[in-house]
């Protein structure tokens, strides 16, 4: 696992969640500024800070990324989302593609 | 190939997310961990939250009930040789109102 293949995404209150560049990539914002070439200076720097996404949310979009991956290969689980951050949830997923 | 479970490794303000498989060592997870915190193996201490058990190098994470999405205390070597005390930070203590 080398640090060039993972991402820091840094939540609203400036918590970290380093994940990998694979999983954070389920979310085609963040895809498409890890890939387009020469921009974002975040990106270059391995981190990526969402002043909008409170770090409950934040954790929970990482959560989701990773079920993504293991749903893809077949695993077959739900995905638990409490109701009280549907509302917020549903928002951070639209502006991340997710 | 995706690694069949991921695990949450939490430390102050930080989780870093590891890929790993069930029959992995807790060794195998610092070696993983090494890479992204500059950290040797020998100055890490992987503790689990919910029972506060400190997990064993030489055992595997099914041995020792680690499963998919399990949150484990990262904690590191202080200059005296003694770990540091487990910490992770709780958002309410950082939530602004600004």
């Amino acid at each position: 696992m080398k640090k060039e293949d993972t991402v820091k995404l840094i939540s609203s209150e400036g918590f970290e969640f380093v994940v990998d560049k694979t999983a954070a990539m389920v979310s085609h914002t963040i895809r498409n500024m890890l890939t387009s070439p020469g921009s974002f200076s975040e990106t270059q720097h391995g981190e990526v800070t969402f002043p909008e996404i409170s770090t409950l949310i934040l954790e929970k979009i990482c959560q989701y990324f990773y079920w993504h991956l293991q749903y893809a290969s077949g695993k077959e689980t739900e995905f638990h989302i409490e109701p009280e951050i549907t509302l917020e949830l549903m928002m951070a997923a639209n502006y991340l593609h997710t | 190939m995706e690694k069949a479970i991921y695990i949450r490794v939490k430390r102050h303000k930080t989780t870093y997310f590891i890929q790993c498989d069930p029959t992995e060592t807790t060794l195998d997870i610092k070696q993983k961990l090494q890479e992204l915190i500059d950290q040797p193996c020998s100055n890490q201490r992987l503790t689990l939250v919910t029972s506060s058990e400190i997990l064993d190098d030489s055992k595997t994470l099914a041995e020792q009930k680690v499963e998919n999405d399990t949150i484990v205390a990262l904690t590191l070597r202080k200059d005296d040789n003694e770990f540091e005390e487990v910490y992770i930070a709780r958002v309410e203590d950082y939530t602004s109102f600004s």
